[in-house]
Protein backbone atom coordinates (compact mmCIF):
# COMPACT_ATOMS: atom_id res chain seq x y z
CA UNK A 1 0.00 0.00 0.00
CA UNK A 2 1.28 3.43 -0.90
CA UNK A 3 1.33 6.24 1.64
CA UNK A 4 2.47 9.71 0.63
CA UNK A 5 3.66 12.20 3.19
CA UNK A 6 0.59 14.27 3.99
CA UNK A 7 0.87 17.54 5.89
CA UNK A 8 -2.46 19.03 6.92
CA UNK A 9 -2.38 22.71 7.83
CA UNK A 10 -5.15 24.45 9.75
CA UNK A 11 -5.70 27.66 11.68
CA UNK A 12 -7.83 30.78 11.82
CA UNK A 13 -8.38 33.03 8.84
CA UNK A 14 -5.38 35.27 8.19
CA UNK A 15 -3.02 33.40 10.51
CA UNK A 16 -0.58 32.62 7.69
CA UNK A 17 -1.34 29.03 6.71
CA UNK A 18 -0.68 29.46 3.01
CA UNK A 19 2.41 31.54 3.70
CA UNK A 20 3.83 28.75 5.84
CA UNK A 21 3.03 26.21 3.15
CA UNK A 22 4.73 28.24 0.43
CA UNK A 23 7.83 28.60 2.59
CA UNK A 24 7.86 24.88 3.35
CA UNK A 25 7.25 23.86 -0.25
CA UNK A 26 10.68 25.19 -1.18
CA UNK A 27 12.35 22.77 1.24
CA UNK A 28 10.99 19.72 -0.56
CA UNK A 29 12.73 18.22 -3.57
CA UNK A 30 9.96 15.66 -3.98
CA UNK A 31 6.92 16.19 -6.14
CA UNK A 32 4.51 18.32 -4.14
CA UNK A 33 0.75 18.46 -4.27
CA UNK A 34 -1.46 21.17 -2.82
CA UNK A 35 -5.15 20.92 -1.98
CA UNK A 36 -7.62 23.35 -0.46
CA UNK A 37 -11.02 21.67 -0.08
CA UNK A 38 -14.30 23.36 0.70
CA UNK A 39 -14.05 26.47 -1.48
CA UNK A 40 -15.13 25.20 -4.87
CA UNK A 41 -13.13 24.08 -7.86
CA UNK A 42 -10.44 26.73 -7.86
CA UNK A 43 -10.06 28.74 -4.67
CA UNK A 44 -7.76 31.77 -4.71
CA UNK A 45 -4.90 30.06 -2.89
CA UNK A 46 -4.99 27.04 -5.16
CA UNK A 47 -4.80 29.26 -8.22
CA UNK A 48 -2.06 31.41 -6.71
CA UNK A 49 0.12 28.44 -5.82
CA UNK A 50 -0.41 27.06 -9.29
CA UNK A 51 0.73 30.39 -10.79
CA UNK A 52 3.64 31.08 -8.44
CA UNK A 53 5.00 27.56 -7.94
CA UNK A 54 4.50 25.78 -11.24
CA UNK A 55 6.34 22.67 -10.04
CA UNK A 56 3.58 22.10 -7.49
CA UNK A 57 0.61 20.04 -8.62
CA UNK A 58 -2.57 21.74 -7.48
CA UNK A 59 -5.58 19.48 -7.12
CA UNK A 60 -9.00 21.04 -7.55
CA UNK A 61 -11.88 19.90 -5.38
CA UNK A 62 -13.13 17.28 -7.82
CA UNK A 63 -9.75 15.52 -7.79
CA UNK A 64 -9.34 15.29 -4.04
CA UNK A 65 -10.18 11.53 -4.06
CA UNK A 66 -6.86 11.08 -5.90
CA UNK A 67 -5.28 11.69 -2.53
CA UNK A 68 -5.99 8.06 -1.70
CA UNK A 69 -3.89 6.72 -4.57
CA UNK A 70 -0.89 9.03 -4.71
CA UNK A 71 2.51 7.32 -4.57
CA UNK A 72 4.56 7.41 -1.40
CA UNK A 73 7.30 9.53 -3.00
CA UNK A 74 5.21 12.67 -3.04
CA UNK A 75 4.47 15.28 -0.41
CA UNK A 76 0.93 16.55 -0.06
CA UNK A 77 -0.02 19.81 1.58
CA UNK A 78 -3.69 20.05 2.44
CA UNK A 79 -5.00 23.30 3.84
CA UNK A 80 -8.12 23.37 5.97
CA UNK A 81 -9.94 26.68 6.08
CA UNK A 82 -11.31 27.99 9.36
CA UNK A 83 -14.81 27.19 8.16
CA UNK A 84 -14.24 23.42 7.86
CA UNK A 85 -14.31 20.64 10.45
CA UNK A 86 -10.80 19.52 11.28
CA UNK A 87 -11.82 15.87 10.85
CA UNK A 88 -12.18 15.81 7.06
CA UNK A 89 -13.69 12.53 5.76
CA UNK A 90 -11.14 12.43 2.95
CA UNK A 91 -8.39 12.12 5.54
CA UNK A 92 -9.98 9.35 7.56
CA UNK A 93 -7.99 6.52 5.95
CA UNK A 94 -4.70 8.40 5.88
CA UNK A 95 -1.90 8.98 8.28
CA UNK A 96 -0.85 12.62 8.30
CA UNK A 97 1.05 15.31 10.16
CA UNK A 98 -1.11 18.04 11.70
CA UNK A 99 0.22 21.61 11.66
CA UNK A 100 -1.70 24.48 13.22
CA UNK A 101 -0.64 28.03 12.31
CA UNK A 102 -1.89 30.21 15.13
CA UNK A 103 -1.54 33.85 16.11
CA UNK A 104 0.74 34.46 19.09
CA UNK A 105 -1.26 34.44 22.30
CA UNK A 106 -4.09 32.42 20.80
CA UNK A 107 -5.97 30.90 23.76
CA UNK A 108 -6.43 27.14 24.05
CA UNK A 109 -8.53 25.99 21.12
CA UNK A 110 -9.53 22.98 19.07
CA UNK A 111 -6.50 23.66 16.88
CA UNK A 112 -4.21 23.19 19.91
CA UNK A 113 -5.85 19.86 20.73
CA UNK A 114 -5.73 18.70 17.13
CA UNK A 115 -2.20 19.70 16.12
CA UNK A 116 1.04 17.70 16.23
CA UNK A 117 2.96 20.93 15.67
CA UNK A 118 2.07 24.56 16.29
CA UNK A 119 3.62 27.29 14.16
CA UNK A 120 3.45 30.90 15.36
CA UNK A 121 1.65 32.88 12.67
CA UNK A 122 0.61 36.46 12.00
CA UNK A 123 0.03 38.74 14.99
CA UNK A 124 -3.70 39.11 14.47
CA UNK A 125 -6.53 39.05 17.00
CA UNK A 126 -7.33 35.58 18.28
CA UNK A 127 -10.60 34.25 16.88
CA UNK A 128 -13.70 34.07 19.05
CA UNK A 129 -15.12 30.54 18.68
CA UNK A 130 -18.54 31.86 19.66
CA UNK A 131 -18.53 34.44 16.88
CA UNK A 132 -16.84 32.96 13.86
CA UNK A 133 -16.93 35.09 10.71
CA UNK A 134 -18.77 34.38 7.46
CA UNK A 135 -16.99 33.47 4.26
CA UNK A 136 -18.08 34.80 0.89
CA UNK A 137 -16.30 33.86 -2.31
CA UNK A 138 -16.90 33.97 -6.01
CA UNK A 139 -15.00 33.07 -9.14
CA UNK A 140 -14.01 35.99 -11.36
CA UNK A 141 -12.57 34.00 -14.23
CA UNK A 142 -13.00 35.87 -17.50
CA UNK A 143 -13.59 39.22 -15.83
CA UNK A 144 -11.19 42.13 -16.35
CA UNK A 145 -11.34 45.12 -14.02
CA UNK A 146 -11.21 48.82 -14.59
CA UNK A 147 -8.16 49.48 -12.33
CA UNK A 148 -9.41 52.62 -10.51
CA UNK A 149 -12.77 50.94 -9.92
CA UNK A 150 -11.02 47.91 -8.44
CA UNK A 151 -8.98 50.16 -6.16
CA UNK A 152 -12.11 51.90 -4.97
CA UNK A 153 -14.01 48.66 -4.33
CA UNK A 154 -11.10 47.17 -2.39
CA UNK A 155 -10.89 50.27 -0.21
CA UNK A 156 -14.60 50.13 0.44
CA UNK A 157 -14.60 46.42 1.28
CA UNK A 158 -11.57 46.52 3.55
CA UNK A 159 -12.63 49.72 5.32
CA UNK A 160 -16.04 48.35 6.23
CA UNK A 161 -18.54 49.65 3.68
CA UNK A 162 -20.11 46.22 3.30
CA UNK A 163 -19.60 44.74 6.76
CA UNK A 164 -16.76 44.16 9.17
CA UNK A 165 -14.13 42.51 6.99
CA UNK A 166 -11.39 40.45 8.59
CA UNK A 167 -9.79 39.08 5.46
CA UNK A 168 -9.84 39.64 1.74
CA UNK A 169 -7.80 37.86 -0.87
CA UNK A 170 -8.23 37.63 -4.56
CA UNK A 171 -6.75 37.31 -7.99
CA UNK A 172 -7.76 40.09 -10.37
CA UNK A 173 -7.14 40.54 -14.07
CA UNK A 174 -6.28 44.00 -15.43
CA UNK A 175 -6.68 45.36 -18.96
CA UNK A 176 -2.94 45.45 -19.62
CA UNK A 177 -2.96 41.66 -19.39
CA UNK A 178 -1.41 41.38 -15.96
CA UNK A 179 -3.00 39.56 -13.04
CA UNK A 180 -2.51 40.58 -9.42
CA UNK A 181 -2.82 38.71 -6.15
CA UNK A 182 -4.28 41.04 -3.53
CA UNK A 183 -4.29 40.23 0.16
CA UNK A 184 -5.68 42.06 3.19
CA UNK A 185 -5.72 40.89 6.80
CA UNK A 186 -7.31 43.04 9.50
CA UNK A 187 -4.62 43.91 12.02
CA UNK A 188 -1.77 43.74 9.51
CA UNK A 189 -0.60 46.85 7.73
CA UNK A 190 -1.96 47.80 4.33
CA UNK A 191 -3.15 45.77 1.38
CA UNK A 192 -0.61 43.59 -0.42
CA UNK A 193 -0.60 43.85 -4.22
CA UNK A 194 1.60 41.30 -5.96
CA UNK A 195 1.86 40.83 -9.70
CA UNK A 196 1.60 37.16 -10.56
CA UNK A 197 4.44 35.64 -12.61
CA UNK A 198 2.30 34.67 -15.57
CA UNK A 199 2.20 35.91 -19.17
CA UNK A 200 0.12 38.95 -20.04
CA UNK A 201 -3.28 37.97 -21.40
CA UNK A 202 -4.00 40.22 -24.37
CA UNK A 203 -6.41 38.13 -26.42
CA UNK A 204 -9.96 38.53 -25.16
CA UNK A 205 -11.29 37.51 -21.78
CA UNK A 206 -8.65 35.64 -19.74
CA UNK A 207 -9.36 31.94 -19.63
CA UNK A 208 -7.46 31.29 -16.42
CA UNK A 209 -8.61 31.21 -12.78
CA UNK A 210 -9.27 34.36 -10.81
CA UNK A 211 -11.58 35.03 -7.89
CA UNK A 212 -12.16 36.71 -4.55
CA UNK A 213 -12.71 35.52 -0.98
CA UNK A 214 -13.97 37.78 1.79
CA UNK A 215 -14.13 36.79 5.45
CA UNK A 216 -16.00 38.94 7.95
CA UNK A 217 -19.14 39.67 9.88
CA UNK A 218 -22.48 41.10 8.65
CA UNK A 219 -21.25 40.98 5.09
CA UNK A 220 -23.59 42.58 2.56
CA UNK A 221 -22.80 40.04 -0.11
CA UNK A 222 -25.21 41.48 -2.67
CA UNK A 223 -23.67 44.93 -2.39
CA UNK A 224 -20.12 43.54 -2.68
CA UNK A 225 -21.11 41.60 -5.78
CA UNK A 226 -22.74 44.70 -7.30
CA UNK A 227 -19.70 46.88 -6.60
CA UNK A 228 -17.43 44.31 -8.25
CA UNK A 229 -19.82 44.01 -11.18
CA UNK A 230 -19.72 47.77 -11.69
CA UNK A 231 -15.94 47.52 -12.11
CA UNK A 232 -16.01 44.81 -14.80
CA UNK A 233 -14.94 46.00 -18.22
CA UNK A 234 -17.12 45.22 -21.21
CA UNK A 235 -15.82 43.00 -24.01
CA UNK A 236 -15.49 46.08 -26.21
CA UNK A 237 -13.48 47.94 -23.56
CA UNK A 238 -11.22 44.92 -22.98
CA UNK A 239 -10.57 44.68 -26.71
CA UNK A 240 -9.88 48.42 -26.92
CA UNK A 241 -7.31 48.30 -24.13
CA UNK A 242 -5.69 45.11 -25.38
CA UNK A 243 -5.20 46.56 -28.84
CA UNK A 244 -3.51 49.59 -27.29
CA UNK A 245 -1.24 47.52 -25.07
CA UNK A 246 -0.27 45.28 -27.95
CA UNK A 247 0.60 48.33 -30.00
CA UNK A 248 2.64 49.78 -27.19
CA UNK A 249 4.58 46.54 -27.04
CA UNK A 250 5.04 47.08 -23.32
CA UNK A 251 7.18 44.04 -22.79
CA UNK A 252 8.84 41.43 -24.93
CA UNK A 253 7.37 38.55 -22.97
CA UNK A 254 4.99 36.42 -25.05
CA UNK A 255 1.28 36.94 -24.54
CA UNK A 256 -1.03 33.94 -24.27
CA UNK A 257 -2.91 33.32 -27.50
CA UNK B 1 -15.73 93.60 4.10
CA UNK B 2 -15.97 90.05 5.35
CA UNK B 3 -17.22 87.35 2.97
CA UNK B 4 -18.17 83.72 3.38
CA UNK B 5 -17.79 81.45 0.37
CA UNK B 6 -19.59 78.12 0.29
CA UNK B 7 -19.65 75.45 -2.39
CA UNK B 8 -20.72 71.93 -3.32
CA UNK B 9 -23.71 71.45 -1.03
CA UNK B 10 -25.03 68.46 -2.98
CA UNK B 11 -28.46 68.21 -1.44
CA UNK B 12 -27.12 67.97 2.11
CA UNK B 13 -29.50 70.23 4.05
CA UNK B 14 -28.14 69.30 7.50
CA UNK B 15 -24.65 70.38 6.48
CA UNK B 16 -25.93 73.61 4.89
CA UNK B 17 -27.87 74.57 8.02
CA UNK B 18 -24.81 73.93 10.19
CA UNK B 19 -22.61 76.07 7.94
CA UNK B 20 -25.15 78.90 7.80
CA UNK B 21 -25.32 78.86 11.61
CA UNK B 22 -21.54 79.03 11.79
CA UNK B 23 -21.50 81.90 9.30
CA UNK B 24 -24.05 83.75 11.46
CA UNK B 25 -21.50 83.78 14.27
CA UNK B 26 -18.69 85.23 12.12
CA UNK B 27 -20.12 88.73 11.41
CA UNK B 28 -20.13 88.10 7.70
CA UNK B 29 -21.51 90.78 5.40
CA UNK B 30 -21.99 88.72 2.26
CA UNK B 31 -22.21 85.03 1.39
CA UNK B 32 -21.29 83.72 -2.06
CA UNK B 33 -22.11 80.23 -3.28
CA UNK B 34 -20.09 78.43 -5.95
CA UNK B 35 -22.78 76.00 -7.04
CA UNK B 36 -23.44 72.28 -7.02
CA UNK B 37 -26.55 72.62 -4.93
CA UNK B 38 -27.86 69.25 -6.10
CA UNK B 39 -26.63 65.73 -6.82
CA UNK B 40 -25.85 62.72 -4.56
CA UNK B 41 -27.62 64.14 -1.50
CA UNK B 42 -31.22 63.56 -0.41
CA UNK B 43 -32.57 67.14 -0.29
CA UNK B 44 -31.89 68.90 -3.62
CA UNK B 45 -35.14 70.93 -3.68
CA UNK B 46 -34.84 71.99 -0.07
CA UNK B 47 -31.24 73.14 -0.48
CA UNK B 48 -32.11 75.24 -3.54
CA UNK B 49 -35.09 76.77 -1.73
CA UNK B 50 -32.91 77.66 1.24
CA UNK B 51 -30.26 79.36 -0.91
CA UNK B 52 -32.93 81.22 -2.87
CA UNK B 53 -34.73 82.35 0.27
CA UNK B 54 -31.52 83.88 1.59
CA UNK B 55 -30.86 85.62 -1.74
CA UNK B 56 -27.30 84.34 -1.83
CA UNK B 57 -25.42 85.15 -5.07
CA UNK B 58 -24.55 81.87 -6.73
CA UNK B 59 -22.81 80.62 -9.83
CA UNK B 60 -23.72 77.41 -11.60
CA UNK B 61 -22.00 74.17 -10.66
CA UNK B 62 -21.45 71.14 -12.87
CA UNK B 63 -24.24 69.18 -11.21
CA UNK B 64 -26.59 72.13 -11.54
CA UNK B 65 -25.76 72.27 -15.24
CA UNK B 66 -26.14 68.52 -15.69
CA UNK B 67 -29.60 68.53 -14.17
CA UNK B 68 -30.57 71.17 -16.72
CA UNK B 69 -28.63 70.07 -19.78
CA UNK B 70 -28.26 66.33 -19.17
CA UNK B 71 -25.06 64.39 -18.64
CA UNK B 72 -22.43 65.26 -21.20
CA UNK B 73 -19.29 65.67 -19.16
CA UNK B 74 -15.86 64.79 -20.44
CA UNK B 75 -13.84 62.05 -18.80
CA UNK B 76 -12.59 64.29 -15.99
CA UNK B 77 -15.93 64.06 -14.25
CA UNK B 78 -15.50 60.39 -13.46
CA UNK B 79 -12.13 58.83 -12.81
CA UNK B 80 -13.47 55.28 -12.78
CA UNK B 81 -16.20 53.19 -14.29
CA UNK B 82 -17.58 52.55 -10.82
CA UNK B 83 -17.87 56.24 -9.97
CA UNK B 84 -19.45 56.93 -13.34
CA UNK B 85 -22.16 54.34 -12.72
CA UNK B 86 -22.81 55.77 -9.28
CA UNK B 87 -22.84 59.29 -10.65
CA UNK B 88 -25.46 58.25 -13.18
CA UNK B 89 -27.59 56.74 -10.42
CA UNK B 90 -27.37 59.98 -8.47
CA UNK B 91 -28.18 62.01 -11.57
CA UNK B 92 -31.21 59.87 -12.45
CA UNK B 93 -32.54 60.04 -8.89
CA UNK B 94 -32.10 63.81 -8.72
CA UNK B 95 -33.59 64.24 -12.16
CA UNK B 96 -36.75 62.43 -11.00
CA UNK B 97 -37.29 64.34 -7.76
CA UNK B 98 -36.28 67.85 -8.80
CA UNK B 99 -39.15 70.36 -9.02
CA UNK B 100 -39.65 72.19 -12.34
CA UNK B 101 -39.17 75.61 -10.75
CA UNK B 102 -35.93 74.44 -9.14
CA UNK B 103 -34.65 73.25 -12.50
CA UNK B 104 -35.60 76.61 -14.01
CA UNK B 105 -33.73 78.41 -11.26
CA UNK B 106 -30.60 76.30 -11.81
CA UNK B 107 -30.81 76.93 -15.56
CA UNK B 108 -30.47 80.69 -15.24
CA UNK B 109 -27.47 80.73 -12.88
CA UNK B 110 -24.37 82.54 -14.20
CA UNK B 111 -21.08 80.71 -14.67
CA UNK B 112 -19.07 83.45 -12.99
CA UNK B 113 -19.61 86.09 -10.34
CA UNK B 114 -17.37 89.12 -9.89
CA UNK B 115 -16.88 91.60 -7.12
CA UNK B 116 -14.08 94.09 -7.72
CA UNK B 117 -10.84 92.07 -7.79
CA UNK B 118 -12.55 88.85 -6.70
CA UNK B 119 -13.93 86.24 -9.06
CA UNK B 120 -16.16 83.32 -8.13
CA UNK B 121 -16.50 80.16 -10.23
CA UNK B 122 -17.45 76.56 -9.58
CA UNK B 123 -14.65 74.67 -11.32
CA UNK B 124 -12.56 77.12 -13.30
CA UNK B 125 -13.20 80.20 -15.46
CA UNK B 126 -13.18 77.80 -18.44
CA UNK B 127 -15.78 75.33 -17.27
CA UNK B 128 -17.82 74.19 -14.29
CA UNK B 129 -16.33 70.76 -14.92
CA UNK B 130 -12.65 71.66 -14.82
CA UNK B 131 -10.71 70.91 -11.65
CA UNK B 132 -8.24 73.44 -10.31
CA UNK B 133 -6.29 70.98 -8.19
CA UNK B 134 -3.66 72.35 -5.81
CA UNK B 135 -0.98 70.42 -7.70
CA UNK B 136 -1.95 71.92 -11.06
CA UNK B 137 0.94 73.32 -13.08
CA UNK B 138 1.72 76.85 -11.88
CA UNK B 139 1.58 78.42 -15.32
CA UNK B 140 -1.84 76.91 -16.04
CA UNK B 141 -3.11 77.96 -12.62
CA UNK B 142 -1.92 81.52 -13.18
CA UNK B 143 -3.53 81.57 -16.62
CA UNK B 144 -6.88 80.63 -15.05
CA UNK B 145 -6.69 83.48 -12.53
CA UNK B 146 -5.57 86.01 -15.15
CA UNK B 147 -8.33 84.93 -17.53
CA UNK B 148 -10.85 85.69 -14.79
CA UNK B 149 -9.43 89.21 -14.46
CA UNK B 150 -9.10 88.72 -10.73
CA UNK B 151 -6.54 88.88 -7.96
CA UNK B 152 -8.36 86.21 -6.01
CA UNK B 153 -10.16 83.37 -7.74
CA UNK B 154 -12.60 81.45 -5.55
CA UNK B 155 -13.47 77.95 -6.74
CA UNK B 156 -14.87 74.67 -5.48
CA UNK B 157 -15.48 71.38 -7.31
CA UNK B 158 -12.49 69.46 -5.86
CA UNK B 159 -14.20 69.10 -2.45
CA UNK B 160 -10.88 69.65 -0.69
CA UNK B 161 -10.29 73.22 0.53
CA UNK B 162 -6.99 74.93 -0.09
CA UNK B 163 -5.32 78.30 -0.60
CA UNK B 164 -2.71 78.62 -3.31
CA UNK B 165 -0.58 81.72 -3.68
CA UNK B 166 0.94 82.41 -7.07
CA UNK B 167 3.73 84.86 -6.35
CA UNK B 168 6.88 85.98 -8.11
CA UNK B 169 5.46 84.63 -11.35
CA UNK B 170 7.79 85.57 -14.20
CA UNK B 171 6.70 84.88 -17.76
CA UNK B 172 9.38 84.91 -20.44
CA UNK B 173 8.31 85.48 -24.03
CA UNK B 174 10.55 85.13 -27.08
CA UNK B 175 9.59 87.52 -29.87
CA UNK B 176 10.65 86.47 -33.37
CA UNK B 177 10.48 88.96 -36.24
CA UNK B 178 11.79 88.58 -39.81
CA UNK B 179 15.21 90.07 -40.21
CA UNK B 180 15.67 90.69 -36.53
CA UNK B 181 17.33 88.78 -33.75
CA UNK B 182 15.04 87.02 -31.31
CA UNK B 183 14.13 89.25 -28.40
CA UNK B 184 13.14 88.03 -25.00
CA UNK B 185 10.68 89.93 -22.86
CA UNK B 186 9.79 89.22 -19.28
CA UNK B 187 6.57 89.98 -17.45
CA UNK B 188 6.08 89.73 -13.74
CA UNK B 189 2.58 88.95 -12.52
CA UNK B 190 1.51 90.43 -9.20
CA UNK B 191 0.47 88.12 -6.39
CA UNK B 192 -2.57 86.07 -7.32
CA UNK B 193 -4.48 83.60 -5.23
CA UNK B 194 -6.72 80.62 -5.76
CA UNK B 195 -8.99 79.87 -2.82
CA UNK B 196 -10.89 76.62 -2.86
CA UNK B 197 -13.89 76.56 -0.54
CA UNK B 198 -14.04 72.78 -0.21
CA UNK B 199 -17.48 71.26 0.13
CA UNK B 200 -20.37 71.87 2.48
CA UNK B 201 -22.23 68.65 1.80
CA UNK B 202 -19.87 66.14 0.26
CA UNK B 203 -16.42 66.44 1.83
CA UNK B 204 -13.40 64.64 0.56
CA UNK B 205 -10.89 65.44 3.24
CA UNK B 206 -11.25 62.28 5.32
CA UNK B 207 -13.80 63.59 7.81
CA UNK B 208 -17.54 64.13 7.37
CA UNK B 209 -17.39 67.78 8.49
CA UNK B 210 -18.53 70.56 6.18
CA UNK B 211 -15.98 73.10 4.97
CA UNK B 212 -16.19 76.67 3.68
CA UNK B 213 -13.99 79.78 3.70
CA UNK B 214 -14.07 83.25 5.19
CA UNK B 215 -12.35 86.08 3.33
CA UNK B 216 -11.63 89.53 4.67
CA UNK B 217 -11.41 91.84 1.66
CA UNK B 218 -9.73 94.56 3.75
CA UNK B 219 -6.90 92.45 5.15
CA UNK B 220 -6.98 89.75 2.37
CA UNK B 221 -6.93 87.17 5.15
CA UNK B 222 -8.41 83.77 4.34
CA UNK B 223 -9.72 81.35 6.97
CA UNK B 224 -10.72 77.78 6.13
CA UNK B 225 -13.61 76.68 8.35
CA UNK B 226 -14.51 73.09 9.18
CA UNK B 227 -17.94 72.62 10.71
CA UNK B 228 -19.11 69.42 12.42
CA UNK B 229 -22.79 68.55 12.03
CA UNK B 230 -25.09 65.57 12.52
CA UNK B 231 -24.07 63.79 9.34
CA UNK B 232 -25.82 60.64 10.48
CA UNK B 233 -29.14 62.38 9.80
CA UNK B 234 -28.08 62.91 6.20
CA UNK B 235 -26.86 59.31 5.98
CA UNK B 236 -30.24 58.06 7.21
CA UNK B 237 -32.05 60.29 4.73
CA UNK B 238 -29.88 58.99 1.87
CA UNK B 239 -31.02 55.45 2.60
CA UNK B 240 -34.62 56.40 3.42
CA UNK B 241 -35.07 58.30 0.18
CA UNK B 242 -33.79 55.45 -1.96
CA UNK B 243 -30.28 56.56 -2.83
CA UNK B 244 -27.53 53.90 -2.74
CA UNK B 245 -26.41 53.05 0.81
CA UNK B 246 -22.78 53.33 -0.26
CA UNK B 247 -23.31 57.12 -0.57
CA UNK B 248 -24.11 57.24 3.15
CA UNK B 249 -21.05 55.20 4.05
CA UNK B 250 -18.76 57.39 1.95
CA UNK B 251 -20.24 60.59 3.41
CA UNK B 252 -19.58 59.27 6.92
CA UNK B 253 -15.95 58.59 5.97
CA UNK B 254 -15.40 62.00 4.38
CA UNK B 255 -14.65 60.17 1.14
CA UNK B 256 -17.11 61.95 -1.15
CA UNK B 257 -20.03 59.99 -2.49
CA UNK B 258 -18.52 58.61 -5.63
CA UNK B 259 -16.48 61.16 -7.47
CA UNK B 260 -12.90 62.27 -7.20
CA UNK B 261 -10.29 63.94 -9.36
CA UNK B 262 -6.71 62.83 -9.42
CA UNK B 263 -5.15 64.15 -12.59
CA UNK B 264 -3.93 67.72 -12.14
CA UNK B 265 -2.71 67.93 -15.73
CA UNK B 266 -6.05 67.11 -17.29
CA UNK B 267 -7.64 69.97 -19.20
CA UNK B 268 -11.39 69.62 -19.32
CA UNK B 269 -12.66 69.18 -22.89
CA UNK B 270 -16.30 69.80 -22.19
Amino acid sequence: MTAPTVIVVAGPSGSGKTTWITQTLKEHAETCFYLYPGLGEMPVDLARIGYCYPWVQVLPESQIPLLQVLPKEVVVFLEIGFHLDLQLPVLSALSYHRVAVLPPGCPQSEWHEWADEIIPGNAIAAPDPANLPQLWCTALTGQVFDPPSLDEVLIEITEGAYGNVHRLKGIFELPDGRAFYIDFVQGLEGIEYRELPIPRWLEGRPDRPSGIEVVGWQLDQTAIAQALLDGYLSAAAIDHYQQQYKTLNLEEEPAIR
Amino acid sequence: MKLAVISCIHGNLEALDAVLSDIDRQQVEQIYCLGDLVGYGPYPNEVVEKIRSLDIPICQGCWDEDIVEGLNACECSYPSQLSEKRGRLAHEWTNQVIHPEVRDYLAQLPMTLKQQNLSFVHGSPNSQHEYLLPSMDGFAALERVLSAGADVLFCGHTHVPYVRELENAVLTVTVQQPGQADAQQQFTAPLKRIVNAGSVGEPRHGRPNATYVLYDADTTQVALREVPYDYQKTCAAIVDRGLPAIFAWRLAQGMEFAERADDPSHVCQR
